[in-house]
């Protein structure tokens, strides 16, 4: 009787702490906290990497150059590049009133994905969109914001694209509506997660050459699924600002 | 790892809360600077279109002024050449009448002098042969010699 109490102790032990092993590979830091469980690991690199974004453009909007150079010549770059994708799909109109979002929505996510593949020195440097919460945060912002910018354009008239062009599209339109930031969310988790497990999966394997090819692939990745996730959003705002 | 908690709220203000700071403390200097610099590129192309065009006129009317000042010379000059023509053609002939009246007056003077010369010798040899007449008068004529000389006289007058 005792022994099967020791026993029943011992595998419980045993797969407590292989749950623990598991957790380990990544780990989010849950607190519980009055307001729920919070992952510490994922707010505190999200501060990072808000941190980072705010600390680029303030340093780079301080003192604007007509010429630019160094890091307003970058980060001008890619505003370029945004206004760019906006104008196509949003117009001149829709990118002006869209910008701060959007370039916002684009550096974070860049910037949150690249902070990953930071090398582990001090601080155990993980990416705030490899977690779950992050990527549907993001995507459900774009998708309710999509309806209140839809909203302050066009009244309530903006839902009638749900049954265009003719009401037996509603269940399409519908299932459009709740799949885009599924599909938005888990794509981009998925990718990110996925990188930073491959990456730990690697130095255990082969510690030399290999990982930091897959790093420089990653931060590669990591800016497709910045450009992707913003391109959709972008596609979301296009029902508003478009000319249908 | 996929677990869905009150995470998700916190990033949603995370996220919102950057937009606003950034909004309103970030793009708003760096968006207005790459507009102005747009308008600028845009005004100052404009501009130099503009200053490229008016320098060709410039330069139009620069040749035409050129090419009208040529042809101003290019008259003054032919007038020029005309005028000392004109002036060399007349000075030769003032000359060349001058030289023939000089010539002339010469010539008349010469056949003046040439005249009275004439006349003197003629008065002389009248004189001369009034003189040798009257002296062959106050001899006698009757001699063979004075009438053949009388005979050849009054031929040679009237075969005159």
């Amino acid at each position: 009787m005792g022994n099967e109490t020791v026993e029943a102790a011992r595998i419980a032990a045993d797969a407590a702490a292989e749950a623990e092993h598991s957790q380990e590979m990544i780990h989010y830091l849950a607190w519980n906290t009055p307001l729920g469980e919070i992952h510490m690991q994922t707010m505190m690199m999200t501060w990072i990497a808000m941190a980072i974004v705010f600390l680029l453009f303030f340093a780079a909007s301080r003192n604007p150059k007509m010429i630019p150079s160094g890091l307003q010549n970058v980060l001008e770059y890619f505003i370029d590049f945004l206004d760019g994708l906006m104008e196509s799909n949003l117009g001149v109109k829709g990118r002006k009133y869209m910008a701060p979002f959007i370039i916002t929505l684009f550096m974070f996510i860049l910037v949150s994905n690249e902070i990953g593949m930071l090398p582990q020195a001090g601080i155990h440097w993980t990416s705030p969109t490899n977690d779950v919460n992050t990527c549907f945060a993001l995507s459900i912002t774009v998708a309710v914001s999509v309806y209140i910018v839809g909203v302050i354009h066009h009244g309530m008239s903006h839902f009638k694209h749900f049954i265009s062009p003719n009401p037996v599209f509603l269940p399409l339109h519908l299932l459009d509506a709740i799949t885009k930031p599924l599909t938005m969310a888990l794509r981009l988790f998925g990718n990110i997660l996925a990188g930073e497990i491959l990456l730990i999966v690697l130095y255990e394997l082969v510690p030399w050459v290999i990982p930091e090819l897959w790093v420089m692939f990653s931060l590669f990745i990591g800016f497709i699924q910045a450009f992707i996730f913003t391109v959709l959003a972008l596609t979301s705002y296009a029902t508003v600002f478009g000319e249908h | 790892m996929v677990n869905i908690n009150a995470t998700f709220i916190w990033q949603i203000v995370n996220f919102l809360i950057l937009v606003f700071i950034l909004a309103k403390f970030a793009y708003k200097p760096i968006l207005n600077m790459m507009e102005e610099r747009k308008n600028k590129i845009a005004s100052d192309l404009e501009a130099a279109e503009k200053a490229k065009e008016s320098a060709g006129n410039l330069k139009e009317e620069y040749q035409a002024r050129v090419s009208n000042a040529k042809q101003e010379a290019q008259v003054i000059l032919d007038n020029a050449r005309k005028t000392a023509q004109a002036v060399h053609d007349k000075i030769i002939a003032d000359t060349k009448a001058e030289q023939e009246q000089v010539i002339a007056a010469a010539k008349d003077s010469i056949e003046l002098e040439k005249k009275k010369a004439m006349d003197d010798i003629r008065s002389q040899v009248i004189n001369l042969s009034m003189i040798a007449a009257s002296k062959i008068v106050e001899q006698k004529l009757g001699s063979e010699e004075d009438k053949k000389m009388a005979g050849e006289i009054v031929d040679a007058l009237i075969n005159k």
